[in-house]
């Protein structure tokens, strides 16, 4: 009897399991054609509601079907200026829900987490922790914003807080909108288009030439900004111009607690984007600085840096393009000697079509090449090496915001020293 | 009994589904009005400047007011005609679009969305720099219609449907 009874209870409950389930399943199919469904009523309820109001009782109810016949409904702009005068006076209580208010804070997050194993001498395979980066927006009023965001990286004892960004904007139009604060140096696309969010990038790591705390490159700028749009129809053209302390006196780094020297750095960039190539963009920045290093190299010598790049990015993903080129050109104001140093990068990638376009593979090829008598890469504090490269990989959204990265390297950067090949594995996400 | 009840709920839900169906057909095909306040100065876009206005790459009238971009909730026709034809995006990369967009401080919010076409009417009406798009058999008074390329809804050549 008790046997019986239990094998009734778990009948029940496993009969109980199978509707429930069932039940949740046609719930979720139906989901968005319910939502359709509950927006298509909420639409004729309104209509409704405009004509009764309007007195129109036996208007029919009914949608036109092709042109023509919406074409008669259509008020006419002049139709609705004269007809404007009675209808502006009712109270909207739902425009207010469309209404900006200010301050109205939207934060982003971003955060990754790698394995990485290479067969470098002495390196270590194993999983880290990347970046978690807080990206704060907030509009101040309709022509004030405000940018921020932060990033905390892992260390071995601890982890380091750092203000990536902190700009204020005021935009007077499309054509003229001031920053002020640290932003990201408009000298390299990448550096301003995926930055540190490796959810936005395609591949796992930066290019060397934009490398995060880099040397090549000047990441960060802390003083004002301008930007726009430049009037020219459909070649899309738009301007950056950046006046700031440029590099401090160790020089991956932006002089946020003042200027090494009095000397102010400037960066320019044009860039055009054509309307006939979405997702096309073609530029070139030049940037001036004084680098005084600290510590300083023997003799104390100071460097006039002029950085001149060129860019051009096809983010339209089938197929993704990215190339960019850089001089970095020094002149030692003790001796009066010059030395150029050059670095390149070509991206390729596609997003297959199959399987709900979730994977893109992609290679990359970059280059660096710095003189061997270069007196500020060479040094051991600030030095930049030559480097041969080729990556190789493959990214797989596995939602929205998350995607997964397989990436091989193969790196060499001296004559001397022996390749380097690394596998990286990498998730990445937005939240 | 119980084959009476499975039998009247499985009517239900083929009824709503078809109802549904009905419904998105009869809206499939009708053009897409773009409307903006009547104090806006505005007549006609051509279709890269609106392109540019939806996808924030212009955010100011010539008169230097803020644009302010209304857009359909998801799963509305309204909203899959502009993600189409606007922004040759699904919703994914839409989403995605947008994220990017304010990462890069080059805009501070994505375009406000509303649950109906009367909201994006009233929002329209009250708001100045506002644009929306509705079912063009949705236009009342208290809003402008804009040319597009020339044309108005329901004429011939009429690029949003």
């Amino acid at each position: 009897m008790t046997t019986a009874r239990h094998i009734s209870f778990l009948t029940a409950l496993l009969l109980a399991t199978v509707i429930v389930r069932a039940q949740t399943t046609t719930t979720q199919a139906e989901q968005p054609e319910l939502v359709k469904a509950l927006l298509t009523r909420i639409d004729k309820l309104e209509q409704r509601v405009a004509e009764l109001e309007a007195g129109n009782h036996t208007a029919s109810t009914a949608r036109p079907q092709d042109g023509r016949q919406q074409d008669t409904q259509i008020p006419k702009a002049e139709v609705v200026e004269e007809s404007l005068s009675t209808h502006m006076h009712d109270e909207h209580p739902n425009g207010r829900v469309a209404e900006p208010h200010f301050p109205s804070m939207q934060l982003h997050g971003f955060a990754d987490v790698d394995f990485s194993a290479t067969d470098e001498p002495g390196s270590f395979s194993g999983f880290n922790l990347g970046q978690f980066v807080l990206h704060v927006a907030s509009p101040l009023s309709k022509k004030v914003a405000y940018f921020g965001e932060l990033s905390f990286t892992a260390q071995p004892t601890s982890y380091t807080a750092d203000v990536e960004r902190s700009i204020i904007r005021y935009d007077y139009n499309d054509h003229f909108k001031l920053s002020f604060g640290r932003y990201h140096t408009p000298i390299s696309y990448w550096n301003t288009a995926s930055h540190l969010w490796l959810w936005l990038q395609t591949t796992i790591s930066r290019p060397e030439i934009v490398r995060f705390s880099g040397r090549f490159m000047p990441v960060h700028c802390l003083g004002m900004l301008a930007e726009g749009n430049i009037p020219s129809r459909s070649l899309g053209l738009g301007y950056e111009v950046g006046l700031g302390n440029g590099r401090a006196g160790t020089i991956s780094r932006a002089g946020d607690t003042g200027d090494i020297n009095s000397n102010r750095a400037w960066v320019a960039r044009i860039f055009a984007r054509p309307t006939a190539w979405r997702d096309f963009q073609i530029g070139g920045a030049v940037y001036r600085d004084k680098i005084t290093p600290v510590p300083a190299l023997t003799g104390s010598p100071t460097f006039g840096e002029w950085i001149s790049s060129a860019q051009i990015a096809w983010t339209h993903e089938t197929p993704e393009f990215l190339s960019e080129f850089a001089n970095v050109h020094h002149r030692d104001n003790l001796t009066g000697l010059v030395y150029n140093s050059q670095a390149y990068y070509v991206q390729l990638a596609y997003r297959l079509p199959w399987e709900a376009r979730k994977w893109k593979p992609y290679y990359r090829f970059e280059y660096t090449h710095v003189p061997p008598t270069e007196p500020l890469f060479s040094t051991t504090t600030f030095e930049v090496t030559d480097l041969v490269g080729s990556t190789a990989g493959v990214r797989f959204d596995i939602s929205d915001f998350a995607a997964f990265k397989w990436e091989y390297r193969h790196t060499k950067h001296r004559p001397t020293d022996p390749p380097v090949n690394g596998v990286f594995v990498q998730t990445s996400f937005t939240f | 009994m119980a084959k009476t009840t499975t039998f009247w709920f499985r009517f239900a839900v083929a009824a709503v589904a078809l109802l549904c169906a009905g419904r998105s057909f009869a809206q499939s095909g009708q053009d897409i009005a773009v409307i903006v306040n009547p104090k806006n100065n505005v007549d006609n876009l051509s279709m890269a400047e609106l392109v540019k206005i939806f996808r924030g790459e212009r955010q100011y009238w010539r008169s230097n007011l803020p644009v302010l971009v209304l857009l359909r909730t998801s799963g509305s026709y309204e909203r899959e005609v502009v993600l189409r034809n606007i922004f040759r995006m699904n919703e994914s990369q839409y989403k995605q679009y947008w994220v990017s967009k304010i990462m890069r401080a080059e805009a501070t919010s994505p375009p406000t969305e509303l649950y109906s076409s009367g909201m994006t009417k009233e929002g329209v009406t009250s708001i100045p720099g506002s644009i929306g798009c509705i079912t063009a058999s949705d236009v009342r008074p208290g809003v402008k219609v804009l040319r597009i390329n020339g044309h108005l809804p329901g004429e011939p050549g009429y690029p949003l449907h």
